[in-house]
């Protein structure tokens, strides 16, 4: 019983991780603490819904579709929403990313309706069994591609000239400038690939669940996420996803259902008033 | 002499705004029950499709308005756990109300004190952290009160929700529209009142102070710690007993009532009305609350056309209406941060300057 709640609550944790990723990413680059992380999840899974039920891609292609649909989608936003906003004190930064996310759910709701739609994919769906573990092909797989993108970025932001002009940016937006990086390009890629990872999980949460916009619930978990981790960590980000993951999951089978909200969002406010910086969050120095 | 003259000119024009503005609040219930005015009757559409119910609703969100614009707006503390103090004050209706049967006006007064306590409580994180993280712990109080709310609800009532007695003011039942009117609006007269003088006492000044400089307010020695922590437990204070009256006029609530949508929506309300100032909190609330029954009296005009027109307005209402709210406070954000009084502060100031200049 254990090692099963432990293996779905690793599975899940590990696309929280993934979309806490995103965040995090954004969060370093621009500042913007985007609580329309949970609505670009729910974009990603109605982008597969799009590309495989009702163009009825294939699933090369369907993958295309998706990542680029939500890059496009990040860059959209970097341009007409923050970046007339940098600069601007800190609620009108958060409401307008509340406010994206009541458009963008009212207007996925317009186009497929308020109900769900059932998302299917050529992902592999079976059991396996390891001794008395269960294991869903789906939640491996998708812990698995998980993994594998969270490698992939990893690699991206240590090992390329980009990956580098982009920590730059993010380490400090004036020395980024006047070295001659165009940060606004840095900051629209950042949100690019926040938008990515976000959609990546969105694709994994819609199959295993239902593509609705109820998932924003679902995605808005990377928000304890990444603030357990640290904020300016992208290593926290990851280990806050599968933190709060493991914690959902054990809540969920020994206490009750609705249980785990309280103790992820408990955990969340005892580092807060403890260790505000995060896990693995750098401390802050307050300027005087 | 001459400046004397305006004073007393601007002063005598500002009661007669006054008692015109106090006449035309006691007689709307009465042209919206009747629907007619002076005999002659009016159209739905003429009266924007309004009824008395959603001028309540307006004016206990208004006293929610107001309280998170006094806290937000005037103190600098963003709180997106609003939502928390309206279900304690529905929590604390429950108990006191419909489990104890205390009368109706105990229990407010008692909402307003455990309101104030929970606000004390939510606002001691602010001792330790600043800005976003304050956000974050408020966001994380949120979640923690609508489970307690999820919990108590079950323990004692059912899946359907909590209910509440039909209020009573000693032996007069406030079972009417128009009798939960008038007792809703001199609250929020009191309330606005109350906020209006409170802004112009030394703590409030501080308290404004302490939003725009933090440091600066230290030093002229101000406490800004003990500011804080009076500043949300006073505005949960309203916040709570609006929850306390919202419970009681819906007559049933569940702790889906208050979601973090709930939440959301006032921090919207302060935004499209306009940043701390209390008319900003007015305007939105109305705003808010009246844009959407106004849209549905359209859609029933246009049942027979079809297109975009109908699929907007009958078949994606609830829909269309986040559009347009979304979209108000985007771009309000973007091109007028001072909101909807802000842009009117611009054009009259536009105006007198283009009078002077004739």
């Amino acid at each position: 019983m254990l090692a099963q709640v432990l293996f779905s609550g690793l599975a899940l944790g590990s696309i929280y991780g993934l979309v806490a990723l995103g965040f995090a990413v954004i969060f370093k680059a621009t500042e913007v603490f985007n609580f329309s992380q949970g609505m670009l999840v729910v974009c990603g899974a109605f982008l597969a819904v799009t590309a495989i039920s009702v163009l009825q891609m294939p699933f090369a292609m369907a993958v295309a579709f998706i990542l680029v649909g939500s890059t496009v989608i990040g860059v959209v936003i970097h341009i007409f929403l923050i970046q007339p906003l940098s600069g601007r004190p800190m609620l009108a930064v958060i409401m307008v990313t509340i406010a994206l996310s009541m458009v963008l759910r009212a207007i996925i709701e317009m186009i497929f309706g308020p109900q769900g739609r059932n998302l299917t994919t050529p992902l592999p769906t079976g059991v396996l069994m390891l001794g008395d573990v269960r294991i869903s092909q789906l939640h491996l797989t998708a812990a698995l591609v998980s993994w594998a993108c969270m490698a992939g970025f990893g690699a991206f932001f240590k090992l390329t000239s980009v990956g580098l002009l982009m920590r730059a940016t993010a380490d400090s937006h004036e020395a980024a400038v006047v070295s001659g990086v165009n940060v606004n390009v840095m900051n629209r890629l950042a949100w690019a690939i926040g938008s990515m990872l976000a959609a990546i999980g969105g694709v994994f949460l819609g199959q295993l669940q239902i593509a609705s916009t109820d998932l924003e619930n679902i995605g808005l978990l990377a928000l304890p996420a990444v603030v357990i981790g640290g904020m300016q960590s992208i290593p926290g980000a990851i280990v806050g996803g599968l933190l709060v993951g493991v914690i959902e999951q054990l809540a969920a089978s020994y206490i009750s259902p609705k249980s785990s909200d309280i103790f992820i969002y408990g955990l969340l406010l005892v580092i807060l008033m403890v260790r505000p910086w995060g896990l693995f969050g750098q401390r802050e120095l307050g300027r005087v | 002499m001459n400046s004397q003259n305006t004073d007393s000119k601007k002063f005598s024009t500002k009661w007669l705004w006054l008692i015109l503005a106090a006449a035309l609040a006691c007689y709307l219930p009465f042209l919206l029950t009747d629907r007619s005015i002076f005999g002659v009757r009016l159209s739905n559409m003429q009266l924007l499709n309004l009824g008395l119910t959603q001028i309540n609703l307006m004016l206990i969100a208004m006293l929610g308005s107001l309280s998170l614009n006094y806290l937000t707006g005037n103190a600098g503390l963003i709180s997106i756990g609003h939502a928390a103090f309206y279900a304690v004050g529905a929590m604390t209706g429950a108990v006191a109300g419909t489990q104890w049967g205390w009368p109706f006006p105990l229990v407010l007064v008692l909402a307003g004190v455990v309101g104030a306590i929970a606000g004390l409580i939510a606002g001691l994180p602010s001792l330790r952290v600043r800005g976003l993280y304050f956000v974050l712990s408020t966001f994380a109080m949120h979640y923690i009160v609508s489970f307690s709310f999820l919990e108590y609800q079950f323990k004692f009532f059912d899946v359907v929700g909590v209910p509440y007695e039909p209020a009573k003011l000693g032996s007069f039942d406030i079972n009417t529209p128009m009798r939960w009117y008038f007792l809703l609006l001199p609250l929020v007269i009191l309330v606005y009142w109350g906020l209006k003088n409170t802004m112009s006492t030394r703590e409030g000044r501080a308290m404004m102070a302490m939003r725009d400089h933090e440091l600066a307010t230290t030093s002229v020695g101000a406490d800004v710690r003990i500011l804080r922590l009076k500043a949300f437990a006073f505005s949960s204070a309203i916040a709570s007993v609006a929850g306390a009256i919202y419970a009681f006029y819906m007559s049933n609530v569940n702790a889906e009532s208050f979601g973090i949508q709930f939440a959301i929506q006032f921090i919207a309300m302060i935004i499209i009305g306009g940043m701390g100032s209390l008319n900003g909190a007015l305007v939105g609330a109305a705003l808010w609350l009246l844009l959407p029954s106004i849209i549905a009296g359209f859609a029933s005009q246009v049942t027979e056309s079809s297109g975009a027109i109908k699929f907007l307005l009958v078949d994606n209402r609830a829909q269309f209406v986040q559009v347009i709210f979304g979209s108000m406070v985007i771009v309000l954000l973007i091109f007028a941060p001072g909101g909807i009084v802000g842009i009117g502060a611009q054009i009259r100031n536009r105006m007198a300057a283009n009078r002077k200049q004739s």
